[in-house]
């Protein structure tokens, strides 16, 4: 590759966008149109950094793969970076392969991260710790290991890992010093201090608390305290766990159990909570018993359930306390806030996928949000987004190093 | 025109805070080579780094038995390697296209990447003296034994050329493996060639074909 084209992929790896510009600027062959792509993006014109990146694409000759690779990486980026997490990402995965056997470990790597971040994100979590085991960070330039140990914590964050997540902090942090990045460093800090906000609302014999996620992590880890968890819908005890995440008449059913107990929940508080009935009569309560059955077949390794003179209530075995966790926003909207919290924009399509509900559900959702003044959106039609003040909770900002690697 | 496969005799690297390798030259004890912001000195025999220059380093590399040349931006910079201090500069050919650099019998010979051309220029004034075309695209460019070799990436193969510098016309080619970009190149003078191994951060020592 020539001389400017390295130039300018080195002013921008150390964050000098504008410099980068300025030596690409009246040049349009398909290294300078991705160069100048990469710019835009980094100047948060995503529209102008998507078109300049397919047009460089088109420019390489179809046997050029390594650059059509590392342009594919750069897409991909913005497409995290704008929460267009619908593609698939078989177009990154043949990315990753070609970078990889070109010698080029370091977009490789970054291809590797990028995968892994739009993995937890959708919440597909083995797969990102799948390919996150295949990368190793030692090869790599700080910068990098960086980004790796922060793709680690995000993981881990996810997993509810507080301690596992806090250390990788930590190795971000030394790695982005030895790097020099401010770029970095901002993401570190940003990093450390979603791990200071509310993780969960949990709520014990009507007591209400705001816990971190090191507190949740202990709940989840005691052996004695049954978990009813409204943010994983699981229930969990002493290691064990009954994922009620695909049967939401079951679950709500559970947290209205966990809410009233050690009292019992009425008939009728769990006919309105889990049914959504206005008035109780008789075929309610039929279906209400067969629902409590199946609940109570699901939760035999954790908990037992049993009737009362009113209804129905959880009965933990001997020494066993019970809590409920809740997301940390209020409302019927919790887990959608929850999403739109990173403060970036997302499409309802995305918000769609990390939900594992319909596109036309969350729509509405948002709607309702919008009316009531919790999300703003603009655009209009495929390219509207939506967002949420921000609260620090994912770190994922646009790192784009330097997709372009020149030789 | 001859062809073989590359027999790769050593490797070296990859390095400390050395992403990508540019240009590669040899003073007769030690590989210098670009990585961006840095001119580095190799020790071919330990394979250790034992000096650096800090000076801006985006491509070809080369040294006159004085100085080091070195393609930076849209300028060739001549740098003295025991003081490291830069002592003069001239223009490049092609206004930052330039990607390769030899020097041979007071001339410069700077590769043009996309161009797929070596110019022989004036190292006083940068003034092209004459230029041959190549049918790859240029990276590194050497002389051994009064031949005229480059490096060339193109269509995801690497490798090196032998030309006739009248003519243009190819004579000899070295294939690389596949994935081993030649980025810089230069020889030993002797039977080894030097070879930048670009976003690897590799130097690789390649065994030059027998007469």
């Amino acid at each position: 590759m020539d001389s400017l084209i390295t130039a300018a992929a080195r002013a921008m790896a150390v964050g000098d966008v504008l410099g980068a510009l300025k030596r690409v600027a009246l040049r349009d062959d398909p290294p300078a149109l991705a160069i100048r792509g990469i710019a835009m993006a980094r100047l948060g014109d995503f529209a102008r950094a998507r078109s300049l990146l397919k047009a460089a694409a088109a420019g390489f000759a179809p046997t050029e793969l390594v650059y059509r690779a590392r342009c594919i990486l750069a897409q991909a980026e913005i497409d995290l970076a704008s929460r267009d997490l619908a593609e698939s990402s078989s177009d990154l995965d043949d990315a990753r392969t070609t970078l990889e056997h070109s010698g080029d470990r370091v977009n490789a790597a970054h291809a590797g991260h990028l995968q892994v971040r739009r993995l937890v994100l959708i919440g597909r979590l083995r797969e990102a710790d799948q390919i996150l085991s295949g990368l190793s960070p030692a090869a790599l330039p700080p910068a990098y290991q960086a980004a790796h140990e922060l793709v680690i914590a995000a993981l881990n964050v996810r997993r509810l890992h507080a301690a596992s997540a806090r250390s990788a902090i930590q190795r971000a942090k030394t790695a982005a010093r030895a790097a020099r990045s401010q770029v970095l460093l901002a993401e570190v800090d940003r990093a450390i201090a979603s791990l200071e906000f509310p993780a969960a609302k949990l709520i014990r014999q009507g007591h209400e608390q705001a816990i971190k996620l090191e507190e949740v992590e202990r709940i989840l880890a005691s052996n004695t305290t049954v978990v009813v968890d409204g943010c994983r819908r699981s229930i969990y005890l002493a290691g064990r766990s009954v994922d009620l995440a695909k049967r939401p008449v079951l679950f709500a059913l559970a947290r209205a159990l966990a809410k009233a107990w050690p009292q019992e929940a009425t008939r009728s508080t769990l006919l309105i909570d889990a049914f959504g009935a206005r008035q109780v009569d008789e075929s309610h309560r039929a279906r209400l018993r067969v629902e409590i059955g199946r609940l109570r077949a699901e939760l035999l390794s954790v908990c037992g359930l049993i009737a009362t003179p009113g209804g129905y209530a959880l009965s933990p075995q001997e020494g066993c306390e019970l809590v409920l966790l809740d997301p940390p926003q209020d409302g019927p909207h919790a887990g959608l806030l929850g999403v739109l919290s990173d403060g970036e924009a997302w499409s309802s399509a995305a918000l769609a996928l990390v939900l594992g509900r319909s596109q036309r559900s969350v729509q509405r959702a948002l709607e309702a949000l919008a009316g009531a003044g919790k999300v703003r959106s603009h655009g209009d039609g495929r390219s509207r987004r939506w967002i949420a003040p921000p609260i620090p909770g994912f770190p994922t900002g646009l790192l784009l190093m330097n997709s372009i690697t020149p030789v | 025109m001859k062809q073989s496969d590359a027999e790769i005799l050593r490797e070296y690297g990859p390095f400390d805070g050395v992403e990508g390798v540019h240009g590669v030259t040899f003073d007769g004890e030690r590989i210098w080579f670009a990585s961006g912001e840095r001119l580095n000195a190799l020790d071919s025999d330990s394979g250790a780094v034992v000096g650096s220059i800090d000076v801006a380093a985006h491509a070809g590399t080369a040294f006159d038995g004085e100085h080091l040349f070195q393609i930076a931006g849209t300028r060739i910079l001549k740098v003295d390697p025991k003081t490291g201090a830069v002592v003069g500069s001239i223009p490049a050919p092609g206004d930052g296209a330039a990607s390769g650099l030899a020097w041979s019998e007071g001339s410069l010979w700077v590769g043009q990447f996309a161009d797929r051309q070596i110019h022989e220029i004036d190292p006083a004034d940068g003034k092209v003296l004459r230029s041959v075309d190549s049918d790859r695209q240029v990276t590194g460019v050497t002389w051994i034994d009064g031949e005229l070799w480059h490096g060339f990436w193109q269509d995801e193969q690497s490798g090196l050329r032998r030309l006739d510098p009248t003519s243009g016309q190819v004579l000899e080619a070295v294939r690389m493996p596949s994935g081993a970009v030649v980025s810089g190149l230069e020889s030993d003078g002797r039977d080894r060639f030097f070879c930048g191994g670009g976003p690897s951060g590799l130097v690789r020592a390649v065994q030059k074909p027998p007469r």
